[in-house]
């Protein structure tokens, strides 16, 4: 099963270098050069202030548990169950979708401090999120 | 108000077995019901003039139906995206194409084999994907229940639940399917043990959390009240019908909005809802629910105002949604008893429900509320059995 291939991302004009930065290890958020406002998922325009202009900013790669889910039912041969898939809200605002890593298969809880590791994947790095210690 | 209230009626329906292999055909089971709801009207083929399907998870195209039906000409054709989230967003499309004069006769309708040949519980997600998806799937958060799995985990963290509120919602559809014949889980009712000892699908869901995939199809026909009352049939007057949508929209993950235990979506639909039929909550007499995933029942409940947000489970406990209770819910037994027809199911629900028909009937139903897919953009419409 392990030679099924991951579903991977496939970038676009917008999301490139978002994705290629996950490559690098970095998680980067689009800063608009107009507001300052913070986007997620990666577009064009921000949403708060609609300006094109926007940098982009490494994020400190820190946030809390906002929900998660243990999958036990597998639906996809390139997920062994079971996983652990977390909603983290990031220090910077957006809200990441990622697995956890726990030691000894321990569980996340809702409101816990995690912080980023990486996985590199042959299409695609990406982030997991472990508990800050 | 809305100058399109009571203006235009389902006036036939129609619905084949549920099952969990038809053995026939999606387009061959349209047309059954669709026939079949024509005749219930007291229409022919030739009346059709217009067309209005739902997007996503089949292949029946409008064309495809002409061709079989022998229609050379469709005044009025368009299709609803979002899966589930179509289902009354037909109506509000069909409502308004008879209220507008660019069609007289619109066909909806919903034809699935999606035990038998296409499960859509399962993910077949692979190679490149684009999107919002691509911030999920290569993660493994690949499935409608692993997408709603977080949304119901931060529920019941944020109200202090156990899995058991989930629990009462299946209980609860089971025991009205139980009941119905048509039900795939007719004489199958389930207890709140069954429910906790049912697998982990993706925590906090359960197998009885979880709706069954279906082998089926259901169809009606829309036309104008002015119209209906000159049919044979008994129409369902549609109130309301409306579509509504929410911040950071996406389709089943909407994770960036500020509170996720809400359905901004359906939140909007219930306003518009209510506000064009001059209705309030407690003037629902049936509440056809959408339910593929218990705790969206919970949410949407709250949603179209039967509860505070976080209270609906006292609703469950209190034994306001059964049959003989203040707004009984899913009198067919809905997605998680009778079968998943993405809402569809619902909408012949609430007609039978109307005309005083159902397998499990309300006593005098006036009106009926019925909700599609959430999670995604959204639909609903209130149907009366008087244009008031």
């Amino acid at each position: 099963m392990a030679d099924v291939p991951r579903p991977y991302p496939l970038p676009d004009r917008d999301t490139a270098p978002f994705w290629e930065a996950q490559n690098q290890h970095q998680l980067k958020f689009q800063r608009c050069s107009a507001c300052g406002a913070v986007r997620y998922p990666v577009g064009p325009l921000c949403p708060k202030c609609r300006s094109f202009e926007f940098e982009w900013a490494t994020s400190s790669g820190r946030g809390v548990v906002h929900s998660f889910t243990v999958v036990q039912h597998q639906t996809h041969p390139a997920f062994p169950v079971p996983y652990t898939v977390v909603l983290v809200q990031m220090d910077e605002g957006p809200r990441i979708i990622a697995q956890f890593r726990g030691p000894d298969g321990a569980r996340p809880e809702i409101g816990m401090g995690v912080h980023i590791e990486w996985e590199d994947h042959p299409k695609q790095s990406l982030p997991v999120f472990v508990a800050e210690r | 108000m809305s100058a399109t209230r009571n203006k235009a009626a389902i006036i036939g329906v129609g619905q084949t077995e549920f099952s969990k292999d038809s053995g026939r055909s999606t387009l061959h089971m349209a047309l059954e019901v669709i026939l079949q709801a024509l005749d219930d009207a007291g229409l022919r083929p030739e009346d059709i003039d217009g067309f209005v399907k739902m997007r996503a998870n089949d292949d029946i195209f409008e064309i495809d139906l002409l061709r079989s039906l022998n229609l050379p000409n469709l005044r009025f054709f368009s299709e609803i995206p979002h899966g589930g989230g179509a289902a009354c967003g037909t109506l509000a499309n069909a409502a308004a194409a008879v209220c507008s004069g660019l069609a007289d006769v619109v066909v909806t309708f919903r034809s699935l084999n999606e035990r038998s040949e296409r499960r859509f519980g399962e993910s077949s997600a692979g190679g490149g994907l684009g999107h919002w998806m691509q911030y999920n799937i290569p993660h493994g958060l690949v499935t409608p229940a692993q997408w709603v799995a977080i949304f119901a985990q931060r529920y019941l963290h944020e109200f202090g639940y156990t899995t058991e509120e989930l629990g009462r919602v299946s209980v609860l559809c089971r025991k009205h399917a139980a009941t119905n014949p048509h039900a795939m889980m007719y004489e199958r009712p389930i207890t709140l043990e069954d429910h906790k000892s049912s697998r982990w699908i993706s925590e906090p869901l359960r197998l009885l959390d979880c709706t069954l995939d279906t082998d089926g199809a259901c169809a009606a026909v829309v036309v104008s009240a002015e119209k209906a009352r000159q049919l044979r049939s008994r129409p369902a007057f549609i109130t309301a019908a409306a579509q509504g949508t929410g911040s950071h929209a996406e389709m089943m993950t909407s994770y960036q909005r500020p509170d996720i235990t809400r359905l901004e979506e359906a939140e909007a639909c219930a306003r518009e809802l209510y506000r064009m039929a001059d209705l309030a909550p407690a003037d629902i007499d049936v509440a056809l629910i959408y339910d593929h995933f218990t705790p969206m029942v919970l949410m949407a409940l709250e949603a179209y105002g039967f509860a505070e947000q976080g209270q609906a489970p006292h609703l469950f406990r209190e034994d306001k949604l059964e049959l003989d209770g203040q707004t009984p819910l899913n009198p067919h037994g809905g997605h998680l008893g009778e079968g998943y027809l993405h809402g569809f199911g619902h909408i012949v629900e609430a007609v039978r429900q109307i005309r005083g028909v159902a397998a499990n009937q309300v006593p005098d139903v006036k009106t009926c509320l019925v909700t599609s897919g959430t999670g995604v953009p959204t639909s609903g419409a209130i149907l009366s059995s008087e244009a008031y």
